[in-house]
């Protein structure tokens, strides 16, 4: 594992991967729906699996003491590796904007641990989307990523759109209870015990569903690129 | 001792079946694998290092069961599968430096030997090197971690007369010790008259033959004769080649002994091939 680890970064990793990733500097854009550099870090993956797809990694991969699942299960790890980069930067970036931008983000998702665990459910979805879907030809990269681009879209609206939408409510001063709690507890920075043990649950809540998800995604990855043929 | 045991390998394809393909490859020895175009070798020696799932059989390698001991029996079997095509962007360096990682018993004193007997820079990208020097390449790397079989598939098919000879040298070289085998899967007949010491003939997607190459080249004769008596052989032809003066053709030996007054020469692998895929439709040059 180590080496087919190895291989997918000295081999696979294309270019544009770490302009996306360094795209997480868009958190320190006022008013912005942050969880938009997390679809930049989903593009650059499948950047990697077009260029190991276009490099023929299917065939030189196929010839090396490895087995079809191995592969898989190593080109899901290397996801998980850089996913794990970009949760890691983000939390970084979540701490130096509450000290430097203590403003509400009127245009989604405020720095915070809410905001780290709806970019989890993020990843979760990308993954559970993008991989069976890859693996079910080992070749059909573009389909795979308009499908969990879809998924992607729909979580970023969902998501971002329940706090803006929570901001404009408590702005207009009408007071409905349900977006009192997501103004209070969830789309601020963590500043009360009562915001911190909330955000705390969704940040475990999204990091269970992306476990679940992912080794879900790499499980059936296995199963459908064994009936593959390598060409 | 047997090296390599495949066994009733089945593929179905839409419009193409690999249908029970059985053979073995001795230890020490070179098998020649041949067959036309599209005649199923590169879909056999997928099937056997399960880069296709086949639908049936067994691969046993030095008596292990193959599918189920992958990535063990993997490491101790080199691959070429044509010219090296993967990341041409990159350099010899590079690539060599992932692929030993997955050998333990990677040869790093063989592999520069082989870079320097082949002249590759190290330092070159894959995309700058010949068709040639690609397979050479691919070549240094599955000879460089000790392997006990190498299995290639069509290693020769882009390469000048003169690599072409240097290889098959090296081909023989490897079988020295006895210990080493190779099954190498050609079009390029006169490659395997030169080193193969068994063949394995294979026509759409079924074995023909899988023999020692001498009693493979003595089970036919080459034979020509006059246009009038070709309706008399007709029936024992396998194949043949009609033209102003008369016909040339192949027959089983003991047909060819039995057949007088027809010239009676020794067949080549070639010929042998070219006249058993006419079995089907005899070919006129009149036509």
């Amino acid at each position: 594992m180590k080496a087919l680890l190895s291989k997918e970064f000295k081999l696979c990793v294309h270019p544009a991967l770490f302009i996306y990733l360094a795209l997480i500097l868009m958190l320190l854009i006022p008013n912005y729906p942050y969880l938009v550099s997390c679809f930049f870090v989903c593009n650059g993956i499948f950047f990697c699996f077009q260029q190991a797809r276009e490099n023929g990694d299917a065939m030189y991969t196929a010839m090396l003491p490895v087995s079809k699942a191995q592969a898989v299960k190593a080109r899901c790890l290397f996801v998980v590796i850089i996913e794990m980069i970009d949760v890691v930067l983000m939390a970084a970036m979540c701490a130096f904007a509450l000290v430097a931008m203590p403003e509400t983000n009127g245009g989604g998702t405020d720095h915070s641990l809410s905001l780290i665990a709806f970019a989890l459910v993020l990843f979760a979805i990308f993954n559970i989307i993008y991989l069976p879907s890859f693996y079910k030809t080992g070749y059909k990269a573009g389909t795979a990523f308009l499908k969990s681009a879809i998924g992607i879209w729909i979580w970023i609206i969902l998501s971002d759109g329940m706090m803006i939408a929570s901001n404009a409510v408590m702005e207009s001063g009408v007071d409905i209870a349900f977006f009192r709690f997501i103004h209070e507890n969830i789309d601020c920075m963590p500043k009360t015990a009562e915001a911190l043990t909330v955000q705390a649950i969704l940040f475990g809540a999204g990091l269970l569903l992306y476990v679940v998800c992912t080794l879900l995604a790499a499980k059936i990855s296995v199963k459908r690129y064994e009936k593959v043929s390598v060409a | 001792m047997k090296i390599l045991e495949i066994k009733d390998l089945r593929k179905a394809y839409p419009g193409f079946l690999l249908d029970d393909v059985s053979f073995d490859v001795e230890e020490g020895s070179i098998m020649g694998f041949i067959g036309r175009n599209g005649a199923g070798k590169t879909t056999t020696i997928k099937s056997v290092l399960n880069l296709v799932h086949a639908d049936g059989g067994t691969v046993l390698f030095e008596g292990e069961d193959l599918w189920s001991n992958e990535t063990v029996c993997k490491k101790r079997i080199g691959l070429v599968l044509g010219e090296f095509n993967y990341y041409k962007r990159k350099k010899l360096k590079a690539i060599a430096a992932v692929t030993k990682q997955f050998y333990e018993d990677w040869d790093e004193e063989t592999y520069q030997a082989l870079l320097s007997r082949f002249s590759l820079d190290p330092e070159k990208k894959i995309s700058e090197l010949s068709q040639g020097m690609r397979v050479k390449f691919a070549l240094a790397l599955a000879l460089s971690h000790r392997a006990k079989l190498l299995i290639l598939d069509e290693p020769t098919s882009g390469l000048d007369p003169v690599s072409r000879d240097e290889l098959l040298d090296i081909f023989r070289s490897i079988i020295e010790d006895g210990e080493h085998s190779i099954l190498f899967s050609t079009h390029i007949i006169s490659d395997l008259e030169k080193c193969a010491d068994y063949i394995t003939y294979i026509k759409g997607g079924k074995i023909v033959v899988s023999t020692d190459a001498d009693s493979f080249k003595d089970a036919y004769r080459l034979v020509s004769g006059e246009a009038d008596q070709l309706e008399r052989f007709r029936s024992t032809l396998i194949g043949y080649r009609a033209h102003a003066f008369g016909f040339t053709g192949l027959m089983r030996r003991e047909d060819a002994e039995r057949a007088e007054g027809l010239k009676v020469a020794p067949a080549d692998m070639e010929s042998i091939m070219i006249y058993t895929e006419k079995e089907d439709g005899h070919e006129s040059a009149a036509q």
